[in-house]
């Protein structure tokens, strides 16, 4: 659980606000994860600036298998994609990976 | 009779025999050496006739290949049991194995079928994919399995309904070519679901009133409140748990979800088709492969287009039913009474939600 909260208040704009969720696969039982946070605003927007949000590509020929909606809000922009769990390397897998580390599961 | 899966040097040596009495044995063989692809397996029985000439008969058999992802996300992973090779000692290697020959056999004795693409295509699949992984996939040309997190889920090759889901979306692709959204997309999952239970049924020799009509049972562990993922008989009831909730699948048509997740909610709304074949197979009793199987088999060779609809698709059954059994026979009675109780017209409507 890492919602964090900054010891200052800082403007509410400031803040950056990932939501992960997994939907799809055999079971088709969704799972969800976010995470909130003020004060490590730069190390989740180098982590979100690192995907490619604008070509994340399909896999059409599979079935049953992962799709991963993922939504950044940050201070200055709102990036959303959905990956294809065959495709969810490299960046998006860090970055998700990491929502999953510490963020809120739920 | 001895049946037996024959090795190609061995359908050599058979071919080559001369004495009148493998006359049959020695043809037969021929024929499978010169019509086959590499990799193609038969299955060649013999039985003696009344005056004791060898008699042969070659028939379809599965091409199986099963490999070992050792826990990376790597395809195909190193072969660990090819067809033919004896049983070893993991699990999840001959669950896989024995699930393809069991829907093999489904396809290939039921609807005269030969593997998913009718044409003898060789059956493969992939054990111990991913670290904890918690599904079980096809992508395309193979099928998938995860080991399961151990907290919600065990093996996905535990259950015969799983691996003959995922076949079927191999044979789903080499037919009507549904598109994996909205309701084409939950026809697809359903049509896997279906065939998926009766590779069990057929296995198990169950009757429509002693099949469990479960998708997936026994692969959540213990600590789940739940008998599996999905009910066909009972669309919304298979798991009510603290920590995934209630089975959220609609058992009607007036209950269709709506949401952009799982491209449409594919693994929801397939709960409605579903439990109009379970219906089919009720009201008809006997093993449900036999009529309700065989309209729906027909069904998916009927020529549908990639994106039909429930009500498409329920009219396509009736259809079916009709040219196989006759317009005022009990199959399409049956075909008729399965949609009106998911709340689908079979006239072929659009129906509205
Ligand atoms: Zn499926």
């Amino acid at each position: 659980m890492a919602q964090r909260q900054a010891t200052e208040p800082s403007p509410a704009a400031a803040a950056i606000r990932i939501l992960v969720v997994r939907s799809g696969g055999f079971a088709g039982i969704p799972q969800q994860w976010h995470v909130e946070s003020r004060d490590d605003v730069d190390d989740w927007t180098t982590l979100v600036t690192a995907c490619p949000w604008d070509q994340v590509g399909t896999d059409p020929a599979s079935r049953d298998r992962f799709i991963w909606r993922i939504e950044a809000r940050m201070p200055r922009t709102t990036r959303t994609a959905q990956v294809p769990d065959a495709l969810l390397v490299g960046p998006w897998r860090a970055l998700v990976d990491r929502v999953q580390d510490a963020g809120s599961h739920g | 009779m001895t049946q037996g899966i024959v090795p190609p040097y061995l359908l050599t040596r058979i071919a080559e025999l001369e004495a009148p009495e493998f006359r049959d044995a020695a043809t037969a063989a021929k024929q499978t050496l010169i019509l086959d692809r590499p990799r193609r397996a038969a299955r060649l029985s013999f039985t003696l006739d009344a005056e004791q000439n060898l008699v042969a008969e070659l028939s379809a058999a599965p091409n199986r290949t099963i490999g070992n992802a050792k826990n990376t996300e790597t395809l195909p992973g190193a072969e660990v049991r090819a067809e033919g090779q004896a049983a070893g000692k993991d699990v999840a290697v001959d669950e896989a194995y024995d699930g393809l020959g069991a829907t093999f056999a489904l396809y290939s004795e039921v609807y005269g079928r030969d593997s998913i693409d009718g044409k003898g295509l060789p059956l493969d699949g992939t054990v111990h994919y991913g670290k904890l992984y918690d599904n079980a996939f096809w992508n395309g040309g193979r099928m998938v399995f995860g080991d399961g997190d151990e907290q919600v889920f065990g093996r996905f090759t535990a259950s015969y309904t799983v691996i003959g889901h995922e076949l079927t979306h191999g044979v789903t692709q080499y037919t009507a070519g549904l598109v994996y959204r909205d309701q084409p997309g939950a026809l697809n999952e359903s049509i896997s679901d279906v065939f998926g239970s009766l590779v069990e049924q057929y296995a198990k020799k169950q009757t429509a009133a002693t099949a469990t009509w479960l998708i997936g049972e026994g692969l959540f562990t213990k600590k789940v409140k739940g008998v599996a993922l999905r009910s066909m008989k009972a669309p919304g009831t298979a798991y009510d748990d603290p920590r995934l909730g209630k089975d959220p699948q609609p058992a009607d048509f007036a209950h269709y979800v709506h949401t952009t997740d799982d491209e449409g909610g594919v693994h929801l709304n397939s709960g409605i088709p579903n439990r109009a074949f379970y219906l089919v197979a009720h009201q008809l009793g006997g093993h449900a492969w036999e009529r309700a199987g065989r309209i729906w088999y027909d069904t998916l060779l009927s020529g549908l287009t990639p994106k039909t609809d429930f009500a498409g698709f329920a009219a396509a059954t009736v259809a079916a039913a009709a040219k196989r059994y006759g317009g005022s026979s009990a199959e399409v009675a049956a075909a008729r009474a399965g949609w009106s109780g998911v709340g689908v017209t079979t006239n072929g409507a659009a129906t509205g939600d």
